[in-house]
């Protein structure tokens, strides 16, 4: 190394906040040896993955060195997640995993979940040294774009990126990536597509292969990406990103026991990712596989005992399963236990609630039955009536077996009007209807429903044109009340308060309600592309 | 979790990595101990240190190509092919052995453009070379010769030394990939060049895939181990 980066690395080093995560006290003391010796100073050791959190959670560290394996309790790459879901260490920390191999989670897992490197064992201070360097510098090349993401930021970032590429980097193939990502993300697929497209005109790399994949998905070309997932996955059988989007691909398709295939095949390679075990216990379920689907939510819960990934979804399906094999006490039991993981959290609560009506319908007990599902809607209250289109379903279901139709056909039609656009809901909420042999009504309800949303809008759109700006926008902010995750209303009420402002004058006020909606609709859905116009035009105004 | 629910892979991993612990806690430990015998000026033991310190590397060496052979058996490996710097990967093989390259007074040249970069495994190059350093030292008399280069639209990476290079027998079985019946008369189990040439091969591009060949010559007229990846 020259002299001049050593020095540059040494001022670094000097200033950066450290932690060494080590459940080996000798390792601990090595590695916290090499650091100090190539300038570190501030350096903290954490011996458990519960030590850690405590510290991460106090101090915002630029650097952390991380074992994999830490003993019981969370892993080295539990922990990164952890620690990079809450937001405890910022975009411009490095993460370096320590570990005797490489796994599957830590170089084929998606983006936000690897780490910055790993090193393999056996280390040494100069190895320590060189790739300390590397990374800082990587890092600071890439800030401004990590930056600009965020803070959902886009647009800015693409223009970062292209900064970056014309001054032809060496990590150029890094910077392609991360263009491609975010250009999936805001739906401007025909540049994805270019992108990937010039990338694997030179070789076949599986992420360019990938993305090509995921445009002809974002595309609903569902055939085209299936083709190209399944050939990415036969020349990289380990490359799970390609595994998790043919899943996807195959579930739009309708073809879930193809999906439950890939997906065991997925948690044979790797059998600790908690997201995939959970998807295929769903994916089972709903193929009648009951025996897979217990094993699966099983395990799914006893590997994500200390994942951010923990989910009460997973015990309500583990007690669904087990109430469909006629073991309600072995159903209850799961959900009793799920409510201890859980406490103060509506979300789950409700969750399990719904669950647990349902587990007592199907053993007769319809007071208890009753009674759960009370406490359900008391939680659906709390949480404001905005419920997950999935939650929404789930709980209308348990209303249908309570013989409570009313109630049923009332959740799903807000479903209905809160995605009134979207022909995948209509069909599953179609579906529900027919199972419960209502297929009549359904239709009925969701024609009804979203005709009432396109009068509503429409009827805004033409005030708006009359001039009458006020009554259009009372009239869409009473609709957006009533559904409030309509991207529809809400992009109509946006371009109604530009044309406000422009007429009336701007405030901050009125610049705030176009932000939140512009905001909101990003969160929502990143490639709507009223959004990506208003956005400008907010810049503009 | 009952015992029968551990399996052999998890086994293979947590052992290979409680060794590689205990590897690393020993080199380190024994290098402070050559540090201090150096600052005392007692230089036979410093030499002392050096054999076993290579016998430490040559462990490390055989676990790396232990878990992957088997893993490449299981159609587990993650193989992860981005571009690096030749460079960078050569420079960190060689520090990783510098203790023990010192001990032997051995010089090491590396003849590589710094502007070239190509696709690869990162792990499984570096297990390459650290194997073919570890037969280099082995049969050297003074110096090792790195080279890396585009050839005939391959990467071809070559360890070179002054030894008395392969014998005939050896270099006649020239096809390593097959890798029959190779017998080392010194100890070697042959497992080094199955793993190369495994590794190797893993390395695709349209219908290509990456080889390993030994020759005698380059440089200095000793032994060449040249890996050539697609």
């Amino acid at each position: 190394m020259s002299q001049d980066k050593e020095q540059t690395l040494i001022a670094q080093l000097k200033k950066a906040n450290i932690l060494i995560i080590d459940d080996f006290q000798g390792m601990r003391t090595m590695l916290r040896n090499m650091v100090k010796d190539v300038g570190g100073v501030k350096i903290d050791t954490a011996a458990s993955g519960k030590e850690a959190i405590s510290q991460l959670k106090q101090l915002n560290y630029d650097i952390v060195i991380c074992d994999y394996n830490l003993g019981p309790g969370p892993n080295g790459q539990q922990l990164l997640e952890e620690a990079r879901l809450n937001n405890y260490i910022g975009a411009a920390a490095v993460w370096i995993m320590v570990t005797a191999e490489k796994t599957t989670d830590m170089v084929m897992g998606a983006a936000e979940v690897k780490p910055d490197d790993y090193i393999l064992k056996p280390i040494n201070q100069d190895m320590l040294q060189t790739r300390l360097e590397k990374l800082l510098l990587r890092k600071k090349s890439l800030g401004g774009i990590e930056a600009a993401l965020k803070a959902k930021n886009y647009v800015g970032a693409i223009e970062q990126c292209d900064l970056k590429i014309r001054e032809k980097p060496a990590n150029l193939q890094e910077i392609l990536r991360i263009k491609s990502d975010v250009l999936l993300t805001i739906g401007r697929f025909e540049e994805a597509a270019t992108l990937f497209e010039s990338v694997l005109a030179v070789r076949s790399v599986p992420w360019a292969k990938t993305g090509l994949g995921k445009v002809k998905f974002h595309t609903k070309d569902y055939e085209a990406a299936k083709r190209i997932f399944s050939e990415v996955l036969a020349d990289n059988r380990i490359f799970m990103e390609a595994s998790d989007w043919l899943v996807k691909t195959l579930d739009a398709m309708g073809d879930t026991v193809q999906a439950q295939k890939v997906l065991q095949d997925a948690v044979g390679l790797s059998p600790n990712s908690a997201v995939r075990q959970k998807a295929l216990g769903e994916t089972a379920y709903k193929n009648g596989d009951l025996d897979l689907a217990q094993t699966a939510f099983e395990h799914t819960i006893r590997i994500s005992e200390f994942s951010p990934h923990k989910s009460a979804a997973v015990f309500a399906g583990l007690a669904k399963v087990f109430s469909e094999k006629n073991s309600p006490v072995e159903a209850l039991n799961v959900l009793k236990h799920g409510k201890r993981e859980f406490k103060d959290s509506p979300g789950a609560e409700l969750e399990t609630a719904i669950a647990e009506s349902m587990v007592y319908e199907k053993m007769g007990q319809q007071d208890k039955a009753q009674e759960a599902m009370a406490q359900a809607q008391k939680l659906k209250g709390d949480l404001g009536g905005a419920l997950s289109p999935g939650m929404a379903m789930e709980m209308a279901k348990a209303l249908f077996r309570l013989g409570d139709k009313e109630a049923a056909a009332a959740l799903l039609r807000d479903v209905v009007k809160n995605n009134h656009d979207s022909a995948g809901i209509s069909a599953q909420v179609q579906a529900l209807f027919e199972s419960e042999q209502l297929g009549d009504e359904g239709r009925a309800l969701i024609q009804a429903s979203r005709q009432e949303v396109i009068n509503i809008n429409n009827q805004g759109v033409a005030l708006g044109r009359e001039g009458k700006l006020d009554e259009a926008i009372a009239l869409l902010r009473q609709a957006l009340q009533e559904m409030p995750g309509s991207e529809t209303v809400m992009m109509n009420l946006c371009g109604l308060l530009i044309v406000q402002v422009k007429k009336c004058g701007r405030s901050d006020e009125r610049l705030a309600g176009i932000r939140e909606l512009v905001y909101r609709v990003q969160v929502l859905n990143p490639a709507n592309k009223k959004q990506h116009e208003y956005a400008a035009a907010l810049n503009a105004l | 979790m009952p015992q029968d629910e551990i399996s052999f892979t998890d086994f293979i991993a947590s052992s290979i990595h409680d060794m590689k612990n205990s590897l690393m806690m020993q080199v380190h430990a024994l290098e402070s101990v050559a540090t201090e015998c150096r600052q005392k000026g007692d230089l036979e033991t410093v030499q002392r240190l050096g054999g076993v310190l290579y016998e430490a590397s040559r462990m490390n060496s055989s676990l790396i190509q232990l878990l992957g052979i088997y893993k490449f058996d299981k159609a587990i490996y993650p193989m992860d092919v981005v571009e690096h710097s030749l460079a960078d990967v050569i420079a960190e093989a060689v520090m990783q052995n510098t203790s023990n390259l010192n001990f032997k007074g051995l010089k090491i040249t590396t003849e590589c453009d710094p502007d070239l970069y190509w696709y690869f495994d990162r792990d499984l190059v570096s297990g390459m070379l650290l194997n073919a350093l570890n037969n280099a030292y082995n049969y050297t008399k003074s110096r090792i010769h790195i080279v890396a280069k585009q050839a005939d639209g391959m990467l071809e990476l070559r360890v070179e030394d002054d030894g008395r290079g392969y014998p005939a027998s050896m270099l006649s079985n020239n096809s390593m990939g097959a890798n029959k019946g190779i017998h080392f008369s010194k100890g070697s189990t042959g497992l080094g060049f199955h793993f190369v040439s495994r590794a190797a091969r893993m390395h695709k591009n349209g219908g290509t895939c990456g080889s390993l060949a030994i020759e005698n010559g380059g440089q200095w007229g000793g032994g060449c181990f040249i890996v050539r990846l697609p």
